[in-house]
């Protein structure tokens, strides 16, 4: 269970350190046991919210606890996986190297069964011998996957985690999370094409300029497009064919302007 | 505990994998080595020849290795957002930052060895600055304790770099932290001589003390605020001492290793202060 409380993320910008709102008031509850996905634009400020719910970035205000753990405490992650958007690891190492640390610092007890396990799970095992820096883009992210599913945590946060795949990749990915969703876990991912992950979901969150639109289930989400879409005249251009994808896109259409 | 343990030995092979590193080390070793063949040409003393300046290569380089693996050891984990990965693990960020600099540690340490062995070979091979001892019916040459202390202060002093380098590379750029890094070290290397310059002069005359100050008051005063508050680098250089073969006493060695250990110390906890009050983006 993540709970976040009235957070608020503003970043000095330009010459006069001036205040620019990168997350704006967000409330959030991340419920368990389902799939949450986070949607919204470039610059929405998802990347801002996943890194203080990991503990990278200090909210300016508000706070965020997980498990009963305040975010910026170490013991928050005990149970806790992150793939970061773009993951990137230190060169010089062998892929194996890096699991095999992140394996002792989460103090894995059947520590090489499990790094075998997740290995073989994300499709990198035949290049873990293989040094970091000559790891294709995609060769990383499921390096990082399985960084972060050491363990078998309870508690999944993605960043984009379909980005830089190529279709077959993208297939992998999301039928990892969907075992993942079969084994209950809590899951949090962004994402700004919501066709390719629309299934996963259980339940939908928007952000557009730092503030939450929607927090919804999917199927009461479905139905507010569905009706949306009724009332919009038939003449009007439509950039999508589903009713979901067009009612999300003229949301961050309409809310991104003011900005 | 354990995991800033397992935090430094993964820094330490990440160190030792990498190219500046190595290129400092094998240049080391060409310098060290080849200093036996600059020593040919001199026709007075070539052992000293040899000892100075391989005992100056070992210390400059370990010296570059703190400044600029020091300078890029944290901030390229975070330019190039590995540390995105390190941090989100279950570990305390001053594990992490303790094990990053433990490594780094580790590798003066390795280099420092390494180094110091084969400016010992060359020892040998030339027959200078080593001298049997006796253990039973067996004999062993060996080097002058001086060249051990030295080896063991010049650990010392780069690790103590290297934290000067770790903590400006929290607030600045890579560039200006390894700036600002030689920037003290030069400051350090010649304050204690700049103070010893600056202070007034007895004269008797006449019968009477007179005290004459030659410089001028504020140089005085930032003479002395340098001396005092920047450190003082002067003291991990004992060349004389291991040129001439003299011992270092042991009350010298542990007081001149507490000095940077405590000054480290210090650095250390202001490092740890940013570094936990850091947005990671
Ligand atoms: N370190 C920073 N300093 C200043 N501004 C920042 C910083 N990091 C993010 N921002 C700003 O915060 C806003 C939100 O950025 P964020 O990366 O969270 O967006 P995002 O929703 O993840 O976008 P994308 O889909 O492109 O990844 C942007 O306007 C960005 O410019
Ligand atoms: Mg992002």
């Amino acid at each position: 269970m993540i709970e976040i409380n009235n957070i608020t993320k503003y970043f000095r910008v330009g010459f006069l350190g001036t205040k620019k709102n990168a997350v704006d008031k967000l409330s959030l509850f991340i419920n368990e046991g389902e799939v949450t996905g986070f949607f919204g634009p470039n610059g929405a400020g998802k990347s801002t919210t996943i890194k203080m719910i990991v503990g990278l970035i200090k909210p300016s205000s508000g706070n965020i606890k997980i498990n009963g753990y305040n975010a910026l405490d170490y013991k928050s992650r005990n149970r806790l996986g992150f793939l970061p958007e773009n993951p990137a690891f230190s060169r010089g190492l062998k892929g194996i190297d890096i699991i095999k640390y992140y394996s002792k610092i989460l103090n894995i007890k059947n520590g090489n069964s499990d790094t075998e396990r997740v290995l073989n799970m994300t499709g990198i095992y035949y290049a873990r011998n293989t040094q970091i820096h000559k790891y294709s883009k995609g060769m990383t992210q499921r390096l990082a996957l399985a960084a972060a599913l050491l363990g078998d945590p309870d508690i999944l946060i993605f960043d984009e985690p379909l980005s830089g795949l190529d279709p077959i990749g993208r297939k992998e990915f999301k039928d990892i999370i969907l075992h993942l969703k079969e084994k209950k876990k809590t899951i949090f991912f962004s994402s700004h094409i919501l066709a390719d992950s629309k299934e996963l979901c259980d339940r939908i969150a928007v952000l557009v300029n730092g503030k939450l639109l929607k927090n919804d289930s999917l199927p009461s989400l479905e139905k507010e497009a569905n009706n949306f879409y009724e009332k919009i005249d038939d003449s009007a251009a439509l950039e999508y064919k589903n009713p979901l994808e067009n009612y999300l896109y003229s949301l961050m259409i309409n809310n991104n302007n003011n900005k | 505990m354990k995991k800033i343990l397992y935090s430094a030995f993964y820094s330490f092979n990440e160190i030792k994998n990498s190219k500046i590193f190595y290129s400092f080390l094998i240049f080391a070793l060409i310098l060290i080595s080849g200093s036996y063949f600059v020593s040919q040409t001199s026709f007075i003393d070539q052992g000293r020849i040899m000892v100075d300046f391989s005992i100056f290569a070992i210390s400059i380089f370990n010296i570059f290795i703190g400044i600029f693996i020091g300078s890029s050891i944290i901030y390229d984990d975070i330019e190039k957002k590995s540390i995105f990965l390190n941090l989100t693990k279950p570990i305390k960020r001053s594990y992490y930052l303790g094990g990053r600099i433990l490594g780094l540690i580790l590798a003066i340490i390795m280099s420092t060895f390494i180094m110091t062995i084969i400016f010992y070979a060359v020892l040998l091979i030339m027959r200078k600055y080593v001298s049997p001892v006796y253990f039973g019916g067996m004999s062993l040459e060996i080097m002058p304790q001086s060249i051990f202390v030295q080896s063991f202060f010049i650990i010392i002093e780069s690790s103590f770099i290297a934290i000067i380098a770790i903590l400006f590379s929290l607030i600045t750029s890579k560039a200006l932290a390894s700036i600002f890094t030689i920037i003290i070290l030069f400051i350090g290397e010649v304050s204690s001589r700049l103070n010893a310059l600056v202070k007034p002069i007895k004269i008797i005359s006449d019968g009477k003390l007179i005290i004459e100050n030659h410089a001028s008051p504020v140089t005085i005063f930032i003479v002395h605020l340098l001396y005092t508050v920047l450190p003082n680098f002067s003291i991990f250089n004992i060349s004389a001492e291991t040129s001439y073969k003299i011992s270092i006493p042991s009350d010298i060695i542990f007081y001149r290793f507490i000095y940077g250990l405590s000054y480290s110390g210090l650095l250390f906890i202001i490092a740890l202060v940013i570094f936990n009050k850091k947005d990671i983006t």
